[in-house]
């Protein structure tokens, strides 16, 4: 799975083979990947896949059944204190003190590691959190509490940041905002490993992503890869017209496969006008209009859709 | 040395912006000491020895002037078994009995006359007080008597001990259980931090296990010392409480209880799972630990049952060292036994969070 043109500097995760269960529970049950030094790695998943104890045996924080696991160079497992100082780390729920203030907060977790790393006003300023500086933590909203936790996460300028959903909670604009950091901490040459069931952000952040359900990875690649490896077609959506039957859909011209999801038929196919065109001829013969026809680009979602038959978004 | 610092700082910031549990761990002991110090110093100062004179004579009536001119004494007339009954409901602290004969005995100068001298040596204070005064006021009488001139002359001046009642007792009782109180209370913001998983977002940085258990531990020390400042001052302040003993030996054992007790505090954390079973749990154990270590109730007057579980229990110790050593009280066991019982607790508590508790 490495890639031949990295191959030669080892890359910042490695992990091989990764088991974790609780109880009957398999939450990762033998997961690998690798994830280069400056890029952006999204782990996509819906709740309950494992993406969040994936990430925290990366962090040194729980102890996996077995599995090879080494973060920068270090084996997260046996010497994760080794780690810490080099890492920074957004839980997937932000654990703040809830009587200190957002400055007080900071300057307690800039307290932890060695002098430099960011100053507690860049950090302010860069998560704008500045007319919050000195409310307690417990008055803050879901949004800012997270953008506090990615603030925490990046107060020793770590050379990799794990954030495990951290935009879960934040209004559009906020999660915009929160976009351009992550990015800019690429263009700063740092590494980034974010999990999220937000598809439209795992496409545009990540350089590669790994789709996780059940504890396994399904698919793992560029956005361009995922998507191509699996649609050469583009995809015609409708709302579902009731009568239409399933064999019908598939055997219009072009088409490759058919889903369904919530109360949208999906047809892919490798012939646009071909396929609507028998879609309004089908429609007509059943006397309907069919609703919101529309053309797209295969996307995350539809890999996801296609990998494990169901929408990400319950 | 710095994380371990500044985490205790934000402790104490925490701390001190959660009203409720300002609330109680300063005022609380305060109450108790002002709750108990009005009940029991209610009254005057005074000091009342019964005198029982079966003599009747002129002499024994000096012997009562004696007494009756020192400090601050109140002498009560009235028969043996009057006065001892009033001593038994604390009226009178002493009993002085002057036998028949006694002048006889005196003027024939025919050995020494016998008196009998009623004290109660569980009420250490008093019964040292007694002693000094008889023995004074006697040795005075023996000179005269003799017919030697006194060398030295005492000036009559109250002692300190003299002031000393069953709020002396009750100072070091509240002082270990307020200490019992700081300690174990320690298990709910720990669970409470556990629970909103900042002790795991704690050990995603370089911060180390002893360095977030030390800054918990020099918190709660700083609160107990600031408690034995409350109680001791206001002790001394409105009740005239003296410390007797060595305040090595009064700092040796608040921190060797105090860190029992916080060890407790951690053994409980470690079978809470969440801050309310925290609170609960922490005052299912607070309650059997006041009332069985002979804070309130003396552990000679229980049954066996409960003196045996009285003898197991660390405030019984923590509780009984302090009252030896701030008031020269009767020992519950040597001072050592004290401060070895607790070393066993700690010790004991600490092995068992060291295998149970989880940071998540
Ligand atoms: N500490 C735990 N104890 C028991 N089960 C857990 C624990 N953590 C996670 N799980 C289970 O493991 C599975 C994966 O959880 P998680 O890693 O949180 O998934 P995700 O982050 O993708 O939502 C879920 O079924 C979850 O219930
Ligand atoms: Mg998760």
């Amino acid at each position: 799975m490495s890639i031949p043109t990295a191959a030669a500097a080892e890359p910042v995760i490695r992990v091989a083979g990764l088991h974790k269960a609780y109880g009957e529970t398999r939450a990762v049950d033998g997961v690998s990947f690798e994830v280069q030094a400056g890029t952006i790695f999204g782990l996509l998943g819906p709740n309950g896949a494992g993406k969040t104890t994936t990430v925290e045996v990366l962090e040194g924080l729980r102890e996996p059944d077995r599995g090879e696991v080494r973060v920068l160079g270090v084996d997260a497992v046996r010497d994760p204190d080794r780690l810490k100082p080099r890492i920074g780390v957004s839980l997937q729920t932000a654990a703040l003190y809830p009587k200190l203030t957002v400055v007080e907060v900071l300057d307690l977790f800039r307290g932890f590691y060695h002098l430099g790393g960011r100053s507690t006003d860049e950090l302010i300023s860069l998560m704008d959190l500045g007319e919050k500086r000195t409310t307690r933590t417990q008055n803050l909203s879901g949004g800012q509490r997270q953008r506090l936790s990615v603030a925490l996460a990046l107060v020793n300028d770590p050379e990799l940041v794990f954030l495990d959903e951290p935009t879960t909670g934040m209004d559009p604009a906020a999660r915009r905002a929160l976009w351009d950091v992550v990015l800019g901490l690429r263009s700063a040459g740092r590494t980034v490993l974010l999990t999220t069931h937000y598809l439209e952000e795992a496409e545009v952040l990540c350089d590669r992503v790994a789709i996780m359900d059940h504890g396994h990875i399904l698919e793992e690649g560029t956005v361009e890869e995922l998507v191509s490896r699996r649609f050469k077609e583009r995809a015609v959506r409708f709302d579902t017209i009731d009568g239409l039957p399933e064999e019908r859909l598939a055997r219009m011209p072009g088409v490759a496969s058919v889903k369904h999801e919530d109360g949208d038929t999906l047809l892919y196919t490798r012939d646009v006008a071909g396929t609507i065109g028998a879609v309004l001829d089908a429609a007509e013969g059943l006397g309907v209009e069919p609703a919101n026809l529309g053309v797209r680009r295969a996307t995350l979602e539809d890999v996801f859709l296609d990998l494990t038959g169901r929408a990400l978004r319950d | 040395m710095r994380p371990l610092l500044l985490l205790t700082v934000a402790n104490i910031k925490s701390f001190t912006r959660d009203r409720a549990a300002l609330f109680w761990t300063l005022a609380f002991p305060l109450i108790f000491v002002l709750l108990f110090g009005s009940i029991f110093t209610g009254g005057s100062s005074e000091r009342s020895i019964g005198f029982a004179d079966l003599d009747g004579t002129p002499a024994s009536g000096q012997l009562k002037g004696a007494f009756a001119a020192l400090w601050n004494l109140k002498i009560v007339d009235g028969t043996e078994d009057e006065l001892l009954a009033s001593m038994k409901k604390g009226d009178v602290v002493a009993v002085i009995i002057v036998p028949e004969g006694y002048s006889q005995t005196v003027a024939a100068k025919a050995g020494p006359a016998n008196l009998t001298v009623y004290t109660d040596p569980s009420q250490s204070g008093a019964d040292a007080t007694t002693r000094q005064l008889v023995g004074f006021v006697l040795s005075a009488v023996n000179q005269a008597v003799a017919g030697v001139p006194p060398a030295v002359e005492p000036s009559f001046k109250p002692i300190q001990t003299n002031d000393l009642t069953f709020i002396s007792y009750l100072v070091p009782s509240i002082l270990g259980m307020s200490l019992m109180q700081v300690g174990i209370f320690a298990s709910v913001p720990l669970v409470a931090d556990r629970q909103k998983l900042i002790l795991k977002r704690l050990q995603a940085t370089p911060l180390r296990r002893w360095q977030l258990v030390g800054s918990n531990v020099l918190m709660r020390l700083l609160i107990a010392i600031v408690q034995t400042a409350i109680i001791v001052g206001v002790g001394s302040a409105l009740y005239h409480v003296q410390v007797a003993g060595s305040w090595l030996l009064i700092g040796g054992l608040i921190l060797l209880g105090s860190l029992a007790f916080i060890a407790l505090g951690y053994v409980i954390a470690s079978f809470a799972k969440t801050e309310d079973a925290a609170n609960g749990m922490t005052s299912v154990v607070q309650f059997p630990l006041m009332f069985l270590s002979g804070t309130f109730f003396p552990i000679d007057a229980m049954p066996d049952a409960l003196k045996t579980v009285a003898r197991a229990l660390p405030l019984t110790y923590l509780g009984d060292g302090l009252r030896q050593v701030m008031v020269d009280g009767t020992p519950f066991s040597p001072l050592w036994v004290c401060f070895a019982v607790l070393a066993v607790w700690l010790v004991a508590c600490f092995g068992i969070a060291a295998r149970f508790f989880k940071w998540q």
